[in-house]
């Protein structure tokens, strides 16, 4: 006598709505994410060469309310921009790859999902990430200072909380969507990960190289635009060579063709027609 | 029960799938050809040559494909307009290595759960009921990548059963695995088939289909070529007889001459000089087989009907479906 098969038994629970699976792909890339030791490293480094002596300053700086010069330093724009920069190679590397290496696309599209909710959901996961180094400290830098301060203009400082915000989410989407675009291009984590970093890194090199002859070559340089872009939110002037429109252009640009160009690949892959 | 072909009467509510007169076009490559075929419940093989468009088939009837002409029905709902709806009701277990090979069994199966839109909670339960359903046993907390191609098999099935679909795509599930892998694959097959569920068995392998499945589906060049229940199909065609004789072969010869008069012999198969099988159509009750067996001593050792395998079935198919130009 051996032991009785298990038999197949079905599921009488219910399903959740078709529209809010996308939630169960965020949440993956979120927890995987940060299980991986090159975002843990990248995201405690980053804080605190970047806002860890800021958050103590503004503690033991007396100050009467929070400034918008002040906090677009504290933000350190190279320091931020350089490291959402690398910390977006890091968490955008696997995100399509490796579903491109090991075919599982299949997996998805043969449920529920649609093409935007797959690639919302790997996005959000990816954003959420690079949310606690660009927004969440930003931010928190910004409420101690207003909490700490001696004067009573306390709605000036929540403009200025409000605008940290803004500077924060850019920093946090800017780089993502170029990220994801890259590892939706190659079945190779590491390719993705460098293509995207030395992406970057050749644009920079060429904005630098073509400023020496006019210096609006400048706004092509990510970090750079960013910089800008943190200055226009925070309503210091921009270089006489940069107008908004060129900058906003170019951030609308970075940001949106990339995303076009993930969903297009994607759609290709899932359906193949 | 049996699958219909085009022209038959049934409507499609009395079958689970039902595609009409599907049309699928790559570029200047017909897939589907005004595919046309009703498959009832319960646990169906797909056969037909490498690119006839079974691959296909299955992909548009889960709303991945957009139909140039035509429809496909699962149950009561459209692929065209209802693919989300019927991805939740089906199950699909493709046939090349597509599991994620950064998670473990319990985890990929609980992800894949919650995307069918289980909780976490009843996905994470549900994952550990299939995996031992599937005989996936400790080996579920290794991560995927270092599992056998029979385990990586066992765990893309558990994946397609997980959300308890009532219509079940299985593309090669016994691909790759060994002898034993095979017949544990084809137990589970068999015993999901037995809980009223449909199961699409794709296969090559022919013995398998003839073995798990009830009814078959023929596709070449994108067309239905045959389709059926398989004990009608394996039962061979009306009126033909196989009888085995023996004797020596000059009375074998002349019986074979006689033969000839009484009824058609459609083929001759000699097994060594005193033995040989005949194929007979139109001989009747047989009594004039046997009285001219008696009468020119040759010993009848057998007479029965004509039974085929799945195989021959394919290959008749197949030539038929050829002859007619698909």
């Amino acid at each position: 006598m051996g032991i009785s098969p298990i038999q197949y038994r079905p599921w009488k629970g219910e399903r959740s709505a078709q529209n809010l699976r996308m939630y169960v792909i965020l949440r993956s890339v979120f927890r995987h994410g940060l299980k991986s030791t090159g975002v843990k490293i990248l995201l405690i480094l980053g804080f605190f060469l970047i806002f860890a002596f800021q958050l103590i300053f503004v503690v033991l700086m007396p100050h009467e309310r929070l400034e918008a010069e002040d906090m677009n330093s504290s933000l350190n724009g190279f320091g931020l921009a350089i490291f959402a920069m690398l910390l977006a190679a890091v968490v955008t590397s696997d995100l399509i790859s490796e579903d491109l290496s090991s075919n599982s696309f299949v997996l998805y599209f043969s449920r529920a999902v649609k093409v935007r909710d797959y690639v919302v959901g790997k996005t959000g996961g990816a954003l959420i990430i690079m949310s606690i180094l660009c927004m969440v400290p930003p931010v928190l830098i910004a409420v101690v200072a207003t909490l700490t301060q001696s004067g009573g203009d306390y709605l000036h400082s929540a403009g200025i909380i409000g605008r940290t915000a803004v500077a924060g989410a850019l920093a946090t989407v800017f780089y993502i969507p170029y990220g994801i675009m890259m590892s939706a291009f190659t079945r190779k984590k590491s390719y993705a990960a460098v293509g995207t970093f030395m992406s970057f890194f050749v644009l920079v090199i060429v904005a630098e190289v073509f400023s020496e002859f006019a210096r609006e070559w400048r706004i092509i340089s990510p970090v750079e635009s960013l910089v800008y872009s943190f200055d226009w939110i925070y309503g210091e002037s921009l270089p006489s060579y940069i107008s908004e429109g060129a900058l906003v252009s170019f951030l609308v640009l970075f940001i949106l063709v990339p995303a076009a160009l993930t969903y297009l690949r994607i759609m290709r892959q899932a359906v193949g027609k | 029960m049996f699958v219909a072909p085009e022209g038959e009467s049934a409507g499609s509510q009395s079958f689970h799938l039902s595609a009409k007169n599907v049309t699928v076009r790559f570029g200047e490559v017909t897939a589907l050809d005004h595919f046309t075929a009703n498959v009832p419940r319960g646990t169906v093989g797909l056969l037909g040559p490498n690119g006839a468009g079974k691959s296909t088939f299955i992909k548009a009837s889960l709303g991945l494909l957009e139909l140039d002409d035509g429809s496909i029905r699962v149950g009561s709902l459209d692929s065209r307009h209802q693919s989300l709806a019927i991805r939740d009701e089906v199950g699909y277990m493709p046939e090349h290595d597509c599991l994620l090979q950064s998670m473990n069994a319990v985890e990929l199966v609980a992800y894949l759960a919650q995307i069918s839109g289980m909780g976490r909670r009843d996905s994470m339960q549900r994952s550990h009921e299939v995996l031992d359903f599937v005989g996936i046993d400790e080996e579920r907390y290794r991560l995927i990548k270092s599992y056998s191609t029979g385990m990586k098999q066992k765990v893309k099935l558990a994946q397609a059963i997980v959300h308890d679909p009532s219509l079940l795509f299985l593309d090669e599930p016994t691909s790759g695995m060994d002898p034993q892998g095979r017949e544990e694959m084809l137990d589970l097959v068999r015993r999901i088939g037995s809980s009223e569920k449909t199961v699409i068995v794709s296969s090559h392998i022919l013995q398998e289909v003839e073995r798990v499945c009830d009814y078959v589906v023929i596709i070449s060049s994108g067309k239905l070529i045959r389709a059926g229940e398989t004990l009608a199909l394996v039962a061979g065609e009306e009126g033909v007889h196989s009888l085995t004789i023996r004797g020596d072969s000059k009375a074998i010869a002349d019986y074979v001459g006689a033969l000839g008069e009484l009824c058609e012999v459609l083929r001759k198969t000699g097994e060594g000089d005193r033995q040989t099988t005949l194929l007979l159509r139109g001989c009747g009750d047989g009594r004039a087989i046997f009285r001219l067996a008696a009468e020119g001593g040759v010993q009848v050792r057998s007479y029965r009907p004509e039974t085929l395998d799945l195989e021959e079935v394919f290959l008749r198919a197949f030539k038929r479906g050829e002859s007619n130009g698909n």
